[in-house]
């Protein structure tokens, strides 16, 4: 089945829901209910191992992240109601749908499945600087990405300006920007002769017009394609957002929901962000007719979720839904470190591997916490991507997962608050011909090699 | 009941209790003033516990919140008294399109266990909007966050209609949220760019003071 589940029948109970003051929200329904959930199904973080190979918790956590839905579920901020589903409507929502999509067009087509915890199937490899950057770097940095071989999507950078007029939310200049955006897309991807590549687009458009506007099967982002659809942090939607829902639904395309729970913040420590984690798919499953889910959990103060903290509940939570669903998702790295340092690789290196160890796919890599323009690679990005082939393939558990990210944790762990920025795209890659300078190539080798000696066995 | 109590009760979230032993103190003579200077400690230590994420943040707005039931029972008492006026009037809001609330209700948080009076307007507030609000308000301070890219252009275009109304030495303009930065602050003309909650009630009485 092709999602979206039930759509109307959901989406009307944004007016029939529940009626819930938003200032009572968080506090009194949701914050409670997790540290109950949380207590109830024995959930413990343990720092020393932030890996674990722990069947019976796993399950647990499906377990507790689909109580939270079903319990809490989906606050509209715009008619202060509660979008809730029953556990029947769960149960057939999660039978319905499918484990794989056929995304891309033409030659370029990819099947993305489901991936199982320690599975030899590498993950799929969705390209993501994350960043906003200038826009005359914008058309460089995406043939930098789309010229990479282990590319199965895309996701530009953000646009911060077009026609050299800073673009400003829910304004005609959105929808100029995300106008220039695809088309220059479109553009990479037929000069690097990947012309049907799938594309998570448009990252410019914070607006739902924006969106709607570049739906275009000739010129725009096609029904191969996907977008990004957010949710509220924590647990909350506003008709914007739902507005995408429904559009990528009646257009057609591929949809994925975007979820950021805080490790510091609604959900409390790393047993609450493992939990959330799984509701957030579920919510993307059964609210937004998601095909696949895209998680970013980042700590309060940093930003980041490369380490041990935010690595337990990416390894719990991939592991929770690969062995009790069918579902699709992917683990979005935020690296503290920025380009052309090796921190950011070590960083990348022990995010990708505990992600494809555990379940998840790929979605790499927010360098510099994607705070700063122009500072994320396609370099990182293709490290993650090499890990993620190279544990698959040789079949890692996560036993040996665990110890080597110990070893890398080791390595820049201490050195999250205060993380070197490193350097911008233009200084660190030949802008024209979009490929990365000598000096920051063997920054990249040498990390790799290092990680290889750690016992990723890379192909090449 | 003494006051190591009302400080245990605030130090746990326990609004009630907080509110019960706060007007039980006030009526037994204890001076609202020393109350109050206890209960800002405690936040205070609070604060810095949650800045190290050695409690998390349902922990300290529970703990807020219970801070704010007692000072509620202290207000009447301390303006008897002529003292107790708060250090600043701070209206504080997301800017427009932009639906993200956490960051700018820990500063609100924050800001008010410091002391500060603070009106907040919401997310996806129009510039004017923050404008007339603060007017209404009496505000010293307009703090705008903005966690989008494509969304800080609302925060220098609140900065350029306060200037073309002749208004903009009236405020202080603060800006926060993830993508900015002290140079975005310094480029749009803001007077203070807020780098995390934990540092906002000391940046801000820094700033009135200037």
């Amino acid at each position: 089945m092709s999602n979206p589940y039930r759509l109307w029948e959901i989406q009307g109970r944004s007016n029939t829901g529940p009626f819930c003051d938003e200032d009572d929200f968080l506090p009194k329904i949701f914050s409670p209910k997790l540290r109950e959930i949380i207590k109830k199904y024995e959930i413990k973080y343990d720092p020393k191992t932030p890996v674990p190979a722990d069947d019976k918790m796993a399950d647990r956590i499906w377990q507790a992240g689909r109580e939270l839905f079903r319990e809490v579920g989906l606050y509209n901020t715009d008619t202060h109601r509660i979008i809730k589903l029953s556990d029947e409507e769960i149960s057939e929502a999660l039978y319905a749908t499918s484990d794989r999509y056929w995304v891309g067009a033409g030659k370029d087509a990819v099947l993305w499945k489901h991936r199982s915890v320690e599975d030899r199937e590498p993950p799929f490899c969705i390209y993501s600087p994350d960043c906003t950057c200038s826009e005359e770097l914008f058309y460089s940095y995406c043939l930098s990405f789309l010229k990479e071989p282990l590319l199965d999507g895309f996701c530009a950078p953000i646009l911060e300006e077009s026609m050299g007029q800073l673009i400003r939310s829910a304004s005609p200049f959105e929808i100029n920007g995300c106008t220039e955006h695809i088309y220059k897309m479109r553009l990479a991807a037929k000069q690097v002769g990947r012309p049907g590549t799938f594309f998570v687009a448009v990252g410019t458009a914070e607006h739902d017009a924006g969106q709607i506007a570049v739906s275009n099967n000739e010129w725009g982002v096609r029904t191969t394609d996907s977008r990004i659809i957010g949710t509220l942090t924590e647990f909350k939607t506003a008709d914007t957002l739902l507005n995408r829902a429904v559009h990528c639904a009646q257009y057609g395309c591929y949809a994925g929901n975007l979820t950021g729970p805080i490790y510091g913040g609604w959900c409390g420590g790393s047993e609450g962000v493992a939990v959330a984690l799984v509701a957030y798919s579920l919510n993307g499953l059964c609210i937004y007719g998601a095909q696949f889910n895209q998680h970013f959990p980042f700590h309060l103060n940093w930003g980041s979720n490369t380490t041990r903290e935010l690595l337990w509940p990416i390894a719990m939570a991939g592991q929770a839904m690969a062995r009790n669903s069918k579902l699709l998702y992917t683990s979005n790295g935020f690296a503290n470190a920025g380009p052309m340092t090796e921190m950011l690789f070590y960083e990348t290196a022990c995010h990708a591997m505990v992600s494809v160890v555990t379940g998840w796919h790929l979605w790499e890599m927010a360098s510099t916490r994607n705070k700063f323009r122009n500072r994320a690679t396609a370099l990182e990005a293709r490290l993650a991507a090499e890990v993620g082939h190279a544990v698959a393939r040789q079949g890692m558990t996560r036993a040996q997962a665990n110890e080597i990210a110990l070893k890398l944790l080791a390595k820049y762990e201490d050195h999250a608050a205060d993380a070197p920025k490193g350097s911008e795209y233009q200084e660190c890659y030949d802008v024209a011909k979009a490929n990365p300078t000598q000096e920051h190539y063997d920054m990249y080798r040498k990390v790799k090699d290092e990680v290889a000696k750690l016992g990723v066995e890379f192909p090449y | 009941m003494s006051l190591q109590d009302l400080c245990k009760a605030v130090e746990t979230g326990d609004q009630d209790k907080g509110k019960q032993l706060a007007q039980q103190l006030v009526e037994g003579g204890t001076d609202p003033l020393e109350i109050i200077d206890a209960l800002t400690k405690v936040m205070d230590e609070i604060g810095e516990k949650f800045a190290r994420l050695e409690i998390f943040l349902p922990e300290m707005m529970m703990s807020g919140e219970a801070m704010s039931k007692a000072v509620e029972i202290l207000s009447p008492h301390l303006k008897k008294g002529g003292a107790g006026e708060p250090k600043g009037k701070v209206v504080l809001g997301t800017v427009k399109g932009d639906l993200h609330e956490i960051g700018k209700n820990i500063v609100k948080l924050m800001l008010q266990a410091g002391l500060f009076s603070v009106k907040d307007i919401g997310v996806d507030a129009d510039p004017i909007t923050f404008i007339k609000e603060a007017e209404a308000f009496g505000a010293d301070i307009i703090g705008a966050s903005s966690l989008m890219t494509t969304t800080m252009p609302h925060q220098k275009e609140m900065i350029d209609i306060l200037t073309d109304e002749g208004k903009r030495d009236g405020y202080k303009i603060v800006i926060g949220g993830a993508p900015t930065t002290v140079e975005w602050a310094e480029e749009i003309g803001a007077d203070l760019y807020a780098p995390d909650a934990g540092s906002a009630p000391r940046l801000f009485s820094e700033l009135l003071k200037k």
